[in-house]
């Protein structure tokens, strides 16, 4: 076998990781653009969901362009606003990394749709927060105003909760943690971020006031259009 | 005709995942469905193209004391570069595949084909049994998301076909274990072919 000494070894290694550094770097930098537009698209898409609307990667962007426009807080939090309401984006902690969603609300703060996700939450358990069936249980009649304060939707254990109430959701059955995590998500983005925002956009909207006890949202509708 | 025994060899008497045993991890993890199999099955052949010309080219070159350390740096480069290619142009796939694309790095069926033929023969030859290699996996994966998908879903690259005509969904199928269960009749279909892989 052929000797090789220390000082080749050294050479060759140095040589060898600079060459694949340098193509990774440029290979990367320029596949960075596209990349960043399809998560871009990703995003646009998770967010027309929660509206109902589910388009193909080509159409997301151009849809999303005609039915959101992006807004800024005054702490500098982008939130959404579509035709008919608002959507906000919420970001929280799980049990093994981040977690995060979009909701949407009519003009009245009824929830329209929701959508989760997570990076690292355990399949089956906490990771079921970005299933359908569990997204879909925020568009079942529920809302976050309650005697005309802000009250975060919850989850909560099957045994516990309360069916009829319009601001619990089950809970994760064996992602506690993760059900905890959502539930600070959803108190600490609606009750203190966003906040302000939407207490600003329900006095804007007309109608807001006069259906505090939210009780009958087909009679909040009704008394929109009766305003518009 | 020597070298074309490179290509067929890995696909029947030498396949990487029925007799060698190899590259099970990733076998089971991404054939749920056909789609990602393909990608996964596609992804791998060509790392291990390239990485066998890459070492073939080197191996004179290449000191034997960090040699797999060296091999380690190319597989990883190329297994880079794939996933960074699949996410620019092949989003939603890259999203299925997640981990598993950078888990190419660590499937022995790569850094077997370096340290057992690269490191020793010309790059015309190794790049033959790379192509080999890589398919005889690709085999092997596509069956697997062919049947798994099938009969788990119903449908074959996202569209209906079981399922429009009213078939119940095995969910058996598209849990992990089915896809080893899948590959022990492969290989015991295999087995009872061929008698020189019957041990006595």
């Amino acid at each position: 076998m052929k000797k090789f000494s220390n000082t080749y070894i050294f050479i060759y290694s140095t040589i060898l990781v600079a060459v694949v550094a340098v193509v990774l770097a440029v290979v990367a930098m320029s596949l960075k653009p596209r990349q960043e537009a399809n998560l871009l698209t990703e995003k646009h898409q998770m967010i027309l969901s929660t509206i109902g609307d589910r388009p193909e990667a080509a159409e997301a962007d151009a849809l999303y362009a005609e039915r959101i426009t992006e807004q800024t807080t005054e702490a500098g939090d982008t939130y959404y606003l579509y035709d008919n309401g608002s959507i906000f984006r919420l970001d929280g902690n799980g049990l093994w990394g981040k977690i995060w969603g979009y909701i949407a609300f009519d003009k009245e703060f009824n929830v329209v749709g929701a959508v989760f996700d997570h990076a690292s939450e355990t399949p089956g358990l906490g990771a079921e927060i970005a299933t359908d069936w569990f997204a879909a249980q925020f568009k079942d009649n529920k809302t976050i105003i309650d005697n005309g304060q802000i009250r975060p939707i919850q989850l909560v254990k099957k045994a516990n909760r309360d069916a009829s109430s319009r601001y619990e959701v089950d809970a994760i059955t064996g992602g506690t943690m993760t059900s905890n995590g959502m539930n600070d998500m959803l108190t600490q983005c609606l009750t203190e971020k966003y906040a302000d925002v939407i207490n600003q956009l329900r006095n804007e909207a007309p109608a807001a006031e006069s259906v505090e006890d939210a009780a009958q949202p087909e009679e909040a509708d009704a008394n929109v259009e009766a305003n518009n | 005709m020597k070298n074309w025994k490179l290509i067929t060899t890995p696909l029947s008497k030498e396949n990487p995942i029925t007799v060698q045993v190899l590259g099970i991890c990733s076998c089971l993890a991404v054939t749920a469905q056909l789609k990602p199999a393909v990608f996964m099955a596609v992804s791998v052949t060509v790392v291990v193209v390239l990485s066998n010309l890459i070492i073939s080219l080197l191996r004179n070159t290449i000191p034997p004391r960090i040699r797999i350390i060296v091999q380690l740096v190319v597989v990883s480069m190329l297994v880079i570069l794939v996933d960074q290619f699949l996410k620019a142009f092949f989003f939603d796939v890259s999203k299925q595949l997640s981990v598993y694309v950078s888990l190419i790095i660590t499937n022995c069926i790569v850094m077997g084909r370096l340290e057992a033929f690269a490191m020793s023969n010309k790059p015309g030859p190794s790049v033959l049994d790379g192509i080999g290699n890589g398919l005889g996996y690709s085999v092997i994966l596509i069956i697997l998301g062919f049947v798994r998908e099938l009969f788990g879903s119903g449908t074959l690259w996202g569209y209906p076909v079981l399922s429009a005509i009213g078939y119940e969904n095995n969910g058996l199928m598209i849990m992990p274990p089915m896809a080893l269960i899948l590959v022990g009749i492969i290989i015991w279909i295999q087995r009872s072919k061929d008698k020189e892989l019957q041990e006595k």
